[in-house]
């Protein structure tokens, strides 16, 4: 059984549908990547996943049953939304052993997770002073609680500095080695590239693809970028060894199928001056605007 | 469920609002029963003066109506409305629980609100040479009905607080009526008696057992029974109503 299931989930707010029937499933020791846009829909389809929001139409599971139906709710999934809520009034450590209190789990149990996300020293302090990173620590604490099997965490990554950013990879990595499986939401692909095992892809509450992240990086393409006074000549040594050249912007040439190191060759073996050699394939950006057709709308 | 209202409780007493409307409930007590004391004078045909000052502890009941208003509310406010529902996803355990510990926090407000009226005004009473004795049956009736409004008081709140999201609204809303609108609809020719004797006011007057206007009230176990079925009223719909709510922030 898969650990999370959404299947055929529509939601709709008034006259928005935010979430227009969509279906994926998440196993056991995967890390899954939902990416999409800012209003894609990402956060309603986590939120119905977690019984705050009621769907318009299908269903969404954890282990076959619905959050609500849970019967160790805090033992069996883990969730972080918006970067964790707190009342500004009280301190981090009150939080976290309000809920470990409702949770049943214990106080030393909550006090070695504020240790764990390096909290310790900031438990004591009212909330309202916590930096955005902070708070999203606080939150994975809770999460954490009930030391679940399955975690969801929604945009984990706002707010971090790069070093957050990389504590919290290797973080979900160790807990994804675990057995565990993690559904992490972004809308920037490059956050969860070296994190993700497989990716969602929704746009306007559509799936727009799902693939393992090994595909989708194949989509981005190989290609090299020449430029030089002998990018002439070179086009017709490439092209005699059978490769395909397009010009360039600025004399520069793209050769489409031939990686850095076999022009690099082909260069040296006919003495060709070039002044600039680089990899040219699509970013991961591209790839991502390319599904999601969100670059031609400008910033959301 | 016991752990569901130990956390409750925790959340009501790590906050500075709790300490704040607390101090301020039995600050006001304070004055009230120690200026009185000092101050009033007794004539043959008002209630004992042991009495009317033992009640003073009732001002604690807009408190603890506030209280049990935030309960909800402040959760939605601050959002903290979405981990608690991801600990305890049954909204009608979370609202349970709520109440549960709302009426425990309004039954010790009242026992030290009580106390604190008690223990200011008869040392002063006997000081001036004014018995303070109201006798048992009195001090049980003021202390039994004062005790039970407040508790009812928080769960009405706990209901307002859970229809209306808005922190400040929900918390207008719930003063406003009973302290402004219902006295204003008192005012209506004819149906105003009515309003006054089974309205909120009308219900916490009779439940209280105030000496003031007691002759056009509910005996006291009529308007503790009334007041009772209005926290039941709150609290099941409150109850509907999260229920059915999408919860996005």
């Amino acid at each position: 059984m898969s650990a999370i299931a959404v299947s055929n989930l529509s939601k709709r707010f008034g006259d928005t549908l935010a979430v227009d029937d969509l279906s994926f499933t998440v196993d056991p020791g995967r890390i899954v990547g939902f990416l999409g846009p800012n209003g894609a829909g990402k956060t309603t389809t986590l939120r119905a996943l977690l019984g705050l929001i009621r769907p318009s139409a299908g269903s969404a599971t954890i282990e076959g049953v619905a959050y609500v139906d849970l019967a160790e709710p805090t033992a069996t999934v883990g969730a972080v939304l918006d970067g964790g809520s707190l009342h500004p009034g009280r301190s981090g450590r009150n939080h976290l052993r309000s809920l470990a209190a409702a949770a049943g789990v214990s106080d030393a149990r909550a006090d070695e997770l504020l240790t764990l996300v390096s909290l310790g020293d900031a438990a004591d302090r009212r909330a309202g002073s916590y930096s955005l990173g902070m708070r999203q620590r606080l939150g994975l604490a809770t999460a954490l609680l009930g030391d679940p099997r399955v975690l969801i965490l929604d945009e984990p990554a706002n707010g971090l500095d790069p070093q957050g950013i990389r504590w919290l990879r290797d973080f979900l990595r160790g807990l994804a080695g675990e057995g565990r499986a993690i559904l992490v939401s972004s809308h920037v692909l490059a956050e969860v590239a070296q994190t993700a095992d497989d990716v969602v892809v929704i746009h306007r509450g559509r799936s727009v693809a799902q693939a393992t992240m090994a595909e989708l990086m194949a989509q981005r393409g190989d290609g090299v970028r020449v430029a030089g006074p002998d990018t002439a000549r070179l086009t017709e040594l490439l092209e005699a060894g059978g490769a395909s050249v397009q010009p360039g912007t600025d004399g520069a040439i793209l050769v489409a199928d031939r990686t850095g190191e076999q022009v690099g060759r082909v260069i040296a073996e006919h003495a060709v001056v070039v002044s600039e050699l680089t990899p040219a394939g699509q970013s991961l950006e591209d790839v991502f605007f390319e599904l999601t057709g969100s670059g031609e709308e400008g910033p959301s | 469920m016991s752990r569901l209202v130990r956390s409750e409780l925790l959340k009501l007493r790590t906050t500075r609002t709790f300490l704040g409307i607390t101090l301020a409930a039995l600050g006001l007590i304070a004055l009230a029963a120690g200026v009185g004391a000092a101050a009033s004078t007794y004539g043959p045909s008002d209630p004992s003066p042991g009495r009317d000052l033992l009640e003073a502890g009732g001002i604690a009941q807009p408190f603890s109506l506030v209280l049990g208003v935030l309960a909800v509310s402040t959760e939605f406010r601050h959002g903290t409305i979405t981990p608690s529902l991801l600990t305890v996803p049954r909204r009608a355990r979370l609202v349970i629980a709520k109440l549960i510990a709302h009426g425990v926090a309004g039954l010790v407000l009242g026992l030290v609100a009580f106390g604190l009226a008690a223990a200011l005004a008869f040392p002063i009473l006997s000081a001036r040479g004014i018995s303070s004795d109201l006798g048992f049956e009195a001090a049980f009736e003021v202390l039994a009905g004062g005790l039970a409004c407040l508790v009812l008081l928080a769960a009405i709140g706990v209901g307002v607080g859970a229809i209306v999201r808005n922190q400040v609204g929900a918390v207008m809303v719930a003063l406003g009526w009973w302290i402004v609108v219902e006295p204003l609809l008192a005012a209506i020719p004819k149906v105003g008696d009515s309003i006054a004797k089974y309205g909120i006011d009308g219900a916490v007057n009779a439940t209280s057992a105030t000496s003031l206007g007691a002759e056009a009230e509910l005996g006291q176990v009529a308007g503790g029974l009334l007041l009772l079925a209005y926290a039941a009223i709150f609290a099941a719909v409150g109850i509907a109503v999260l229920r059915q709510r999408d919860v996005t922030a």
